[in-house]
């Protein structure tokens, strides 16, 4: 018997005398609707108040940028029709492309990207960097507006269309005056969805439907750049947070798309004939061993030369995403692996363990048994076997490992301690990186080395932030390298962190699904259901 | 009888006062940070700061508690860390979920278990006992967890009757919404069968060895009268407690049963809001779980009078 038959004969022996509804979703409507499990609930919805990826993926269906990197990593116009830049490099004049509409059916305006830049560049790296050398953005005519410079900013395109968080994506101006720490309370794009708040339940479910008003560019999508065509009129967010119930849903077709099945279900999933199994995002995630630079031990040089050089990438990747080579590699840089910036320089003592070299170099250090206060997320399953991995490597090595077990939660409120190990404190731990985010130091926070104001941590390393500044004034793609090559170097030899390889994660799709992107970030549009 | 329920309700108002306290302070303590989840893992130390400021969760215990306690007291439960949506929305949203799938259970429970235990003390050391009884070890000893799986894999996977997981609401027809509840309350139901099972049978045996049942027996009357009648009537007050306390439980399981079958309810929403540190959704939740609690507990007593005469308040 199958499902149709079993519910005819319940509904005929219940729902038949009492009067009661059957079931009444066509095979015609569940077409049109795309049913999409994602990596995490949508807890919030404001793309620059909150930065986590959930959010932003979502919020690339709603609103939309004015300019789209694309899978080359070149931004490309997106609301924008075109740019010109004066001979300095100071003044860039931008005019937006005609009939863009908000969800509300108001045009969008220069004062509505004025209002929204304003309100997103404080809270991203590059925004920052750009305000800093501001003269003026000001809105010079419905379609036109200007934004002047102190100095040149040539990575100024990529800021506007990057898909690291926060985006620069464009809202309506009353939405955008909202200050930066505050939560925005409506949901207006005019990206190629608009978002169903009064069908949202958060932790459970989030609603998108095809926005009318939406007219995409000509040419061929390519990640955040070209049109951005939706094939469905409506797309369900399910969000489950059992990977068994999400790989039985997905086999029994309750829903079409599952943005990271974990590595342990995927030979289950490939079983299935109705299912697909691929790689997500060829540009996949950088795992990270993450020192404190302020406390002892690793507020030691060789201390910290001594743990990199006994990591073992291999063991790492091995215990987060198995034996499946294809999805992880061992790296000898910091930046994404097949990316121009991918750099080995210096780099070589990050791709194979000697655990007798590290003990040498841990004797020379004068270490004193301090103990090593290792923060441990139990809750997430990227985090827990890196910690494990860690905490035996170390007492390997010889070193006095305080293991503390605790939630994310937990990691994410003490790693903001500044205090020594013994009072709140920590010493390490672990998180990773989207690989889109580390294609170049622009969004790549966790490098950077600017001691009080970097990451946590809190590297000072003068030499890696000269690297850095030689990158953003770069004006060729070889001074970019060598700029880049200087970087790795000099974090390699500083050990500002230490990367515990290179992962990709799959996603899963039926079938009758089509036209699903690789990419950072799950992109809705050309994804068509038959 | 109208004093007892007045004098029973105003008695909560101090129990639930002191639990808004305890749950303030638990989370005032509880390690963890929401500025910080809130931030993500890219963000900055000021941006976690920033948050902090913007929440009010840089400012001292007793103004917090002051402000949430005066707010509680007005009806007004907060809003959401998260979601920037009021607390009570958000637990409107959740509650039919999980009202329905302990409902559902419960009368599965109750339905099949009263009955097992009254039969297995009827057929005390038979083989229909020893049966009875085994099923009992074995509802107790299995998680929920793995009989979700174990359902879901069978009625949802190979045979494609029942769906594996997801809600849908009564309003859209009785079907559908019990289509939904099938699996999750025949999960979550094992344990409370065996529970009220054993209870029943325990009960049962106690009651049959009384004379008055043999009286009973003496003057003529039929098993199932002697069974149902005179023996479960009497036999009604620790099952009622038993089912009271399985309601209670049920809260509990409901929280698993939520996550393996993707329900909606209000145990992930609680399991979620944890995870975040989103204060005002757990401090809200914890409340009006408390408060059912507590209102189960009254109602339980009630029933006590109308089983058992001889109970007198």
């Amino acid at each position: 018997m199958d499902r149709r038959s079993f519910l005819q004969a319940g509904v005929a022996a219940t729902a038949a005398s009492a009067g009661y509804a059957a079931p009444a979703l066509s095979q015609g409507a569940a077409a049109r609707t795309l049913r999409f499990v994602p990596q995490a609930n949508l807890a919030n919805f404001d793309p620059i108040w909150g930065t986590q990826y959930v959010v932003r993926n979502a919020a690339a269906a709603v609103w939309d940028t004015l300019y789209g990197v694309d899978e080359n990593l070149v931004p490309q116009p997106q609301m924008i029709e075109g740019e010109t830049v004066s001979a300095d490099g100071l003044t860039w004049e931008f005019r937006l492309r005609p009939g863009l509409m908000f969800h509300d059916g108001a045009p969008v305006l220069a004062k509505d990207v004025v209002a929204s830049i304003n309100r997103w560049a404080p809270r991203d790296p590059m925004g920052q960097m750009i305000r800093a050398i501001q003269d003026e953005l000001v809105a010079v005519d419905d379609r036109n507006f200007r934004w002047k410079l102190r100095r040149p900013y040539s990575k100024l395109k990529y800021a506007l269309g990057k898909t690291g968080t926060p985006c620069c994506f464009i809202m309506p101006e009353r939405i955008a005056a909202t200050a930066g720490n505050s939560m925005i309370t409506e949901y207006v794009g005019s990206g190629p969805m608009s978002f169903k708040r009064d069908e949202w339940v958060p932790g459970a479910r989030a609603v998108f439907e095809r926005a009318a008003r939406y007219t995409p560019r000509e040419g061929t999508a390519s990640w955040l750049a070209g049109p951005k065509r939706i094939m469905v009129d409506r797309l369900e967010w399910v969000v489950m947070p059992d990977p068994a119930t999400a790989s039985a849903a997905l086999q029994n077709g309750e829903v079409d798309w599952w943005e990271s099945p974990i590595s342990d279900l995927i030979p289950l999933l490939r079983r299935n004939r109705n299912v697909l199994v691929d790689i997500a995002d060829p540009l996949g995630n950088i795992g990270s061993f993450r020192m404190n630079h302020l406390h002892a031990p690793f507020n030691n040089l060789k201390v910290r030369q001594a743990v990199m050089m006994a990591l073992s990438q291999e063991d790492y990747m091995r215990a987060l995403v198995g034996n499946d080579t294809a999805l992880w590699s061992v790296l000898g840089g910091f930046f994404t692996p097949g990316t121009p910036s991918y750099s080995e320089a210096g780099g070589e003592v990050m791709k194979r363990a000697n655990m007798e070299g590290a003990r040498r170099l841990l004797a020379e250090s004068g270490y004193a048994n301090e103990p090593v206060t290792c923060l441990v997320a139990q809750d997430q399953p990227l985090l827990k076997p890196m910690g494990e991995v860690t905490a035996d490597v170390l007492r390997r090595l010889g070193m006095n490992v305080d293991f503390v077990a605790t939630d994310w939660g937990t990691v994410g409120q003490r790693r903001a301690m500044r205090n020594p190990p013994g009072q709140g404190g920590w010493s390490m731990f672990h998180t990773w990186h989207a690989g889109a985010d580390c294609v170049n130091p622009a969004g790549y926070n966790a490098v950077r080395a600017n001691g009080e104001g970097a990451w946590f941590g809190w590297p000072s390393i003068p030499s890696v932030e000269a690297g850095i500044t030689e990158w953003f004034d770069a004006p060729t793609p070889a001074l970019e390298k060598a700029a880049i090559d200087k970087i790795n170097r000099e974090a390699v030899q500083n050990v500002v962190y230490s990367p515990t390889g290179f992962f990709k994660s799959y996603q899963a799709w039926r079938r009758n699904v089509s036209g699903i992107q690789k990419g950072p970030l799950p992109f809705f549009w050309g994804v068509s259901k038959s | 009888m109208w004093a007892y329920i007045i004098r029973r309700v105003l008695a909560t108002i101090p129990v639930m006062a002191v639990v808004a306290l305890f749950v303030f302070s638990l989370l005032y303590l509880a390690p963890g940070d929401p500025a910080a989840v809130i931030a993500g893992d890219q963000a900055t130390p000021d941006d976690v700061e920033r948050i902090r400021a913007s929440l009010g969760l840089d400012r001292p215990y007793l103004v917090r508690f002051g402000a949430w306690f005066w707010d509680i007291m007005r009806g007004d439960l907060g809003t959401s860390i998260f979601t920037n949506l009021p607390v009570s929305h958000m637990i409107a949203q959740r509650i039919e979920p999980t009202l329905s799938l302990m409902v559902v259970t419960l009368i599965l429970a109750v339905s099949i278990a009263v009955p097992m235990g009254v039969i297995a003390a009827w057929k005390q050391g038979t083989t229909i006992d020893r049966l009875v009884m085994a099923f009992a070890v074995l509802g107790f000893s299995v998680p929920v967890f793995v009989v979700g799986y174990v359902l879901a894999y069978i009625f949802a996977l190979e045979l494609d009757w029942l769906p594996v997981q997801g809600y849908t609401p009564f309003n859209q027809g009785f079907f559908p919404w019990m289509e939904n509840l099938i699996l999750p309350s025949v999960a979550l139901g094992g344990v409370y069968i065996a529970l009220i099972a054993r209870i029943t049978r325990a009960t049962m045996l106690e009651v049959l060895s009384q004379d008055y049942i043999r009286t009973a027996r003496a003057k003529g009357a039929g098993q199932r009268s002697i069974l149902f009648l005179h023996a479960l009537k009497n036999a009604a007050v620790p099952i009622v407690t038993i089912i009271g306390i399985g309601i209670a439980l049920l809260i509990g399981g409901a929280v698993v049963t939520e996550s393996v079958f993707a329900i909606p309810g209000l145990g992930r929403l609680t399991v979620d809001a944890i995870l975040r540190r989103d204060y005002p959704v757990i401090q809200g939740v914890v409340l009006l779980f408390s408060f059912v609690y507590v209102l189960v507990n009254l109602v339980i007593d009630l029933l006590y009078t109308l089983f058992d005469p001889r109970i007198r308040y």
